[in-house]
């Protein structure tokens, strides 16, 4: 086994350091972007570049736009509560 | 003849089901969809990637107390998986906190998605089409 595959391997063998902050919540993105292109992989019947990407980009602001209208809410929900 | 093209037929869904789980993407590409199969391979295998690099392969935890949901959706990837599970069954990949649970996470979507996948190449291939309704 090289060096160069002793490191690529020694990535997935321990964990990151992700701390529950704010920040952590970016993890979301390239998950909302996964689930908009498989979706519309499966869906579309003709697959183009530039309608595939739009397509997928379409779902993926639309899934986006659904949270943070989502999180605005249970935020603003949160607030009056404890004002 | 009814009988023979019936059994046939029985078969290529198998083949096709079994090799959309083998390798994601495989079942389109047998059925001429090379760029679906192509984006699908790509996004599914990436996603596993980034789930194992987030919190080590010890997110895959089959033998140990993981949910049975979390352990069904990580085996819908491919059977990878399952040498990945016999790597970590002795528990020496400890993996704990939200790198856990990001990871946990990113590896059950990309087998969710595989499995939806899986039954969209099967319907595929059992209606005869080559392109699906779109949505």
């Amino acid at each position: 086994m090289s060096v160069m595959d002793f490191l690529v391997i020694a990535t997935f063998t321990a964990p990151e350091h992700i701390y529950p902050n704010p920040q952590a919540m970016l993890w979301l993105l390239p998950l909302t972007a996964t689930i908009a292109i498989v979706y519309k992989a499966t869906k579309l019947p003709t697959i183009t570049l530039d309608l595939f990407l739009k397509e997928a980009a379409i779902l993926f602001g639309s899934i986006v736009g659904f949270i943070i209208i989502t999180a605005s809410v249970l935020y603003a929900l949160a607030w009056l509560i404890s004002a | 003849m009814t009988r023979l093209s019936k059994e046939n037929h029985t078969q290529i869904l198998l083949i096709v089901g079994l090799l959309s789980w083998l390798v994601p993407g495989a079942g389109y590409f047998v059925l001429e969809e090379k760029k679906r199969a192509i984006i699908i391979f790509v996004t599914i295998c990436l996603t596993l990637c980034i789930g194992l690099y987030i919190g080590s392969i010890g997110v895959i935890d089959l033998q140990g107390q993981s949910p049975p949901y979390v352990k069904a959706a990580q085996l819908m990837n491919s059977p990878v998986v399952l040498l990945l599970a016999n790597r970590t069954a002795g528990g020496g990949y400890p993996v704990y906190g939200w790198p856990n649970e990001i990871g946990q996470i990113y590896t059950m979507v990309a087998g969710l998605l595989n499995l939806l996948c899986v039954i969209n190449a099967v319907s595929l291939a059992h209606l005869g089409k080559t392109a699906p309704a779109g949505d």
